[in-house]
């Protein structure tokens, strides 16, 4: 879990201006229980408590959350995990 | 269905009654036919592998190749552990299961396959629709509510100050 955070540090800070970020978005579902959601932010972006809290609600009022910033291959790697957790999460260019 | 913290305090354990246990393995069987069997327009299977580019096709394939067979694998092997954790426990009245975190998150995984499919089946997602055949959706129902109460109960031991 640390190690990921690096590399979102990393992706975040080494990006040169030209390179357009990308985003994992992940979308609300009315399955998924929101203790859950909350728990896989958590132990998976190793956010604070208040920060998977606000990010949860965030996906459960708005419709969506961005949760990570960086570059396309770090993206793609956060979305394969949300799919495994069973979150439906998508990959998109961030708006300039 | 007992769900409480380990007295070492990592993980949870589980105390099924035995038909719990039976439906269980049962139902994590299904997960399993579905992510081995299912059909590519299966609805189900589009909840459990969806797409990460709705709008981009081709970037939305690519994404498919590298990652499908390891998603799959991944999903199929939680519910294989809880299929074969909850497996013939026949002449026995109580089912024990003991899971430490890492063990409980494939679990918690698989509770959330297991719900996506059942929605699915049961069209959770589109209310209004009549459903011939009651009987069938008021078990997958059942199952669905259930699913939830053991991963709620799970994640308030695992979890607790969120819960």
């Amino acid at each position: 879990m640390t190690s990921t955070l690096e590399e979102l540090d990393l992706d975040t800070t080494t990006r040169v201006a030209a390179d357009v970020p990308w985003q994992t978005v992940v979308w609300d579902d009315p399955v998924n229980l929101m203790t859950y959601v909350s728990y896989v932010f958590r132990s998976y972006f190793g956010f604070p408590r208040a920060e998977a809290e606000r990010l949860m609600l965030c996906v459960h009022t708005e419709g969506r959350a961005i949760v990570a910033t960086g570059n396309r291959e770090a993206m793609e790697r956060h979305v394969e995990a949300m799919h495994g957790y069973g979150l439906q999460a998508t990959v998109s260019r961030a708006e300039p | 269905m007992i769900v409480a913290g380990r007295s070492d305090g990592e993980g949870v354990r589980l105390v099924l009654e035995t038909e719990e246990a039976m439906l269980l393995s049962e139902l994590a069987d299904q997960v399993d036919s579905v992510l081995l069997l299912g059909e590519v327009d299966d609805p189900a299977l589009g909840r459990l592998l969806p797409s990460a580019y709705p709008e981009d096709h081709a970037a939305s394939q690519e994404f498919e190749r590298y990652t499908r067979d390891s998603l799959v694998d991944g999903k199929r092997q939680a519910a294989q552990r809880v299929r074969d954790a909850t497996a013939s426990h026949e002449g026995e009245r109580v089912v024990q299961i003991e899971l430490d975190e890492s063990e409980a998150w494939g679990w918690l995984t698989f509770l959330t396959d297991l719900r996506l499919i059942l929605a699915e089946r049961v069209g959770v997602i589109e209310e209004g629709d009549t459903e011939s055949d009651e009987t069938r959706d008021d078990y997958l129902r059942a199952a669905y509510e259930w699913a939830g109460f053991v991963q709620g109960s799970m994640l308030e031991v695992l979890d607790p100050i969120s819960s």
